[in-house]
């Protein structure tokens, strides 16, 4: 354990993978201290899932080198494997057996005799909330359950590591609260967790660590907090009545709003104007649309649509990359 | 909550592990057959219609030249019991296809478990299949006037027969769906194979009544050589040339197809 504590829990460099001509990992570093929560946040294709496969030694690394808990993947993947619980992204349970079944077999091939599994699997089953549906088979579980029984089957060893992979797809928002509450009391007893997911929400909520991947590269790290003061969250949303004053437009609102005029995103044509909250115009969202309105009105610009509404992941990357560069 | 604990469990990779672990997996597939016996009775019935449709077309043809093979049923019903061997076995290979799309397949992939347990316990459960199989057809066979003069133990070396030449093809299949891998294609492929076995050997006619450029292959053929065997333990006869052929094939296929099919099972899409 107290090997643990000082080794890294993930330590990733210069990890590469292709699929054919398709590059699905670009060369990544990643380090990942043990007892924390680290998301990786990115649209479908960045290279999520095969980065997280490679640690949980599903898919080989064409470069690179990684190592979990010290150990690499490739030399010694039957020692990575007592190490890490994988939650994929599709839930790896048994259709036809019951909940009990399934727990059993994943646990005793895992490692554990047949008490320690029987134990186990009821321990999982009442902290998941499963407990009363373990008899019954697994085809006839909500989604939510699902995941959550599938949850139970990573952590039968007590892995010192978990890998979720998009725990949450899929789920309607009480399903998502649940799982979201079961892995906070994993984070309370300690366990490293590593999770993808593609929601910006998710990652700022629960991750000590946020890495954006796009593209096959990581291009933003930093924890919840920082990584939030570099994303709008939130954007403001203006359509102009006539599209000639896009210019001038920008003009008023970098002003009142003390923005520079490239953080304004001018839809060319169609006099639509976006910009986001956080991109230095103050958190208050609401105070930041009333000030832009005043702004445009006292010069006499006509404002058809005024709207503030969510940030899109895109846009939310977009914001990031162009922090990079 | 603690660190891992360390499970007193043989090290993978040891005879013991492995041995465990298609347990667990074999277990796996009986529980499902176990909650679901309906579908048992596929495997179960088909073979039985089979046997009374082919004895009830061909069973009273005469076999000109066989003066030991006293009516061609004593001939034919050998011949049936490999057949439906042959035929159930792609069963293996499609249903771990199957599994290997699957989040299971995952699952199973990132467990410190032996990786040979995967194919073997699906095996296991295989062969008792096949071995159900084989007693029920030899069973309805004695009603249709099949002898068996080694008796008893003739009966049960049939049975082990049947499941050891089911079980090479089992592998070889396992081998073959997953490097098709597309499960629709393995679906209408993998049946060809065995009905070319079953019908370029001696399952349902001698070598010598084929076609010339047939006997050659037919010769050389495990349903021959099984089917042969089990003529022998049946009416007597010399059993050393077909228990050969078997062994050797039953070996190649085991251990050949084997080895890939494990390493395809590895390797995710």
């Amino acid at each position: 354990m107290s090997q643990s504590k000082t080794v890294p829990a993930v330590e990733a460099v210069g990890v590469a993978k292709n699929f054919g001509s398709v590059t699905a990992l670009g060369g990544v570093d990643l380090t990942i201290p043990a007892g924390t929560i680290t998301a990786l946040l990115g649209p479908n294709g960045a290279g999520k899932t095969t980065l997280v496969r490679i640690i949980a030694t599903l898919t080989k690394p064409d470069r690179g080198q990684v190592r979990v808990l010290g150990i690499d993947v490739v030399q010694a993947p039957a020692q990575v494997r007592a190490r890490v619980g994988l939650t994929g992204q599709y839930v790896g349970l048994d259709d036809a057996l019951n909940g009990r079944d399934n727990l059993m077999l994943i646990g005793r091939l895992a490692g554990l005799d047949r008490r320690a599994a029987q134990t186990r699997a009821v321990e999982l089953a009442e902290l998941l909330g499963v407990a009363d549906a373990l008899d019954r088979a697994v085809r006839t579980y909500s989604g939510g359950m699902r995941r959550r029984l599938d949850l139970a089957a990573s952590l039968m060893t007590r892995p010192p590591l978990l890998v979720l992979d998009e725990p949450t797809t899929g789920l309607d928002p009480a399903s998502r609260q649940q799982l979201w509450e079961a892995l906070a009391g994993l984070r309370a007893d300690g366990t490293t967790m590593l999770l993808t997911t593609q929601y910006l929400e998710e990652a700022d909520r629960f991750a000590d660590a946020v890495h954006v991947l796009r593209h096959g590269k990581i291009i933003a790290s930093g924890t919840a907090g920082q990584l939030k003061d570099k994303v709008a969250d939130r954007v403001v949303q203006i359509r102009l009545g006539r599209p000639d004053d896009a210019a001038a437009a920008v003009g008023l609102l970098a002003g009142a709003l003390s923005l520079s005029q490239s953080q304004i995103h001018v839809e060319a044509g169609s006099g639509q104007l976006t910009f986001g909250v956080g991109d230095g115009a103050g958190a208050d969202g609401a105070d930041t649309l009333l000030r832009a309105a005043a702004a445009l009105r006292s010069a006499g610009v006509a404002i058809a649509d005024l709207g503030l509404r969510q940030a899109s992941l895109d846009e939310a990357f977009l914001a990031l990359t162009g922090a990079q560069s | 909550m603690s660190a891992a604990t360390a499970p007193e469990i043989a090290e993978i990779g040891s005879l013991r592990r492995t041995l465990r672990d298609s347990g667990l997996v074999a277990g796996r597939y009986l529980r499902v057959l176990w909650l679901n016996p309906g579908r048992l009775i596929y495997p179960l019935v088909q073979p039985l219609i089979l046997l009374v449709l082919f004895i009830s077309v061909f069973g009273n043809l005469a076999v000109r030249g066989h003066p030991e093979v006293g009516a061609y049923r004593q001939f034919l019903i050998p011949g049936i019991i490999i057949q439906n061997a042959a035929l159930t076995a792609p069963i293996a290979g499609l249903s771990l296809l199957r599994d290997a799309g699957s989040g299971l397949a995952d699952r199973f992939r990132s467990l410190p478990m032996s990786r040979a347990a995967v194919l073997i316990g699906r095996l296991i459960c295989d062969a008792i299949v096949l071995a159900a199989q084989a007693a029920l057809l030899l069973i309805t066979s004695l009603g249709f006037g099949f002898s068996i003069s080694s008796g008893l133990a003739g009966a049960i070396g049939i049975v082990v027969i049947a499941v050891a030449f089911g079980l090479s093809i089992s592998v070889a299949s396992a081998w073959l769906a997953l490097t098709i891998h597309d499960a629709e294609t393995a679906e209408r492929v993998m049946y060809f194979p065995s009905i070319m076995l079953s019908f370029v050997s001696s399952a349902f006619a001698p070598v010598a009544f084929l076609a010339v450029w047939m006997q050659p292959i037919a010769r050389v053929n495990p349903v021959t050589a099984a089917a042969d065997l089990i003529r022998s333990l049946a009416a007597g006869g010399s059993a050393a040339g077909p228990a050969l052929l078997l062994t050797a094939w039953v070996i190649v296929l085991v251990t050949i197809p084997g080895i890939l099919a494990v390493r395809r099972w590895q390797r995710s899409p």
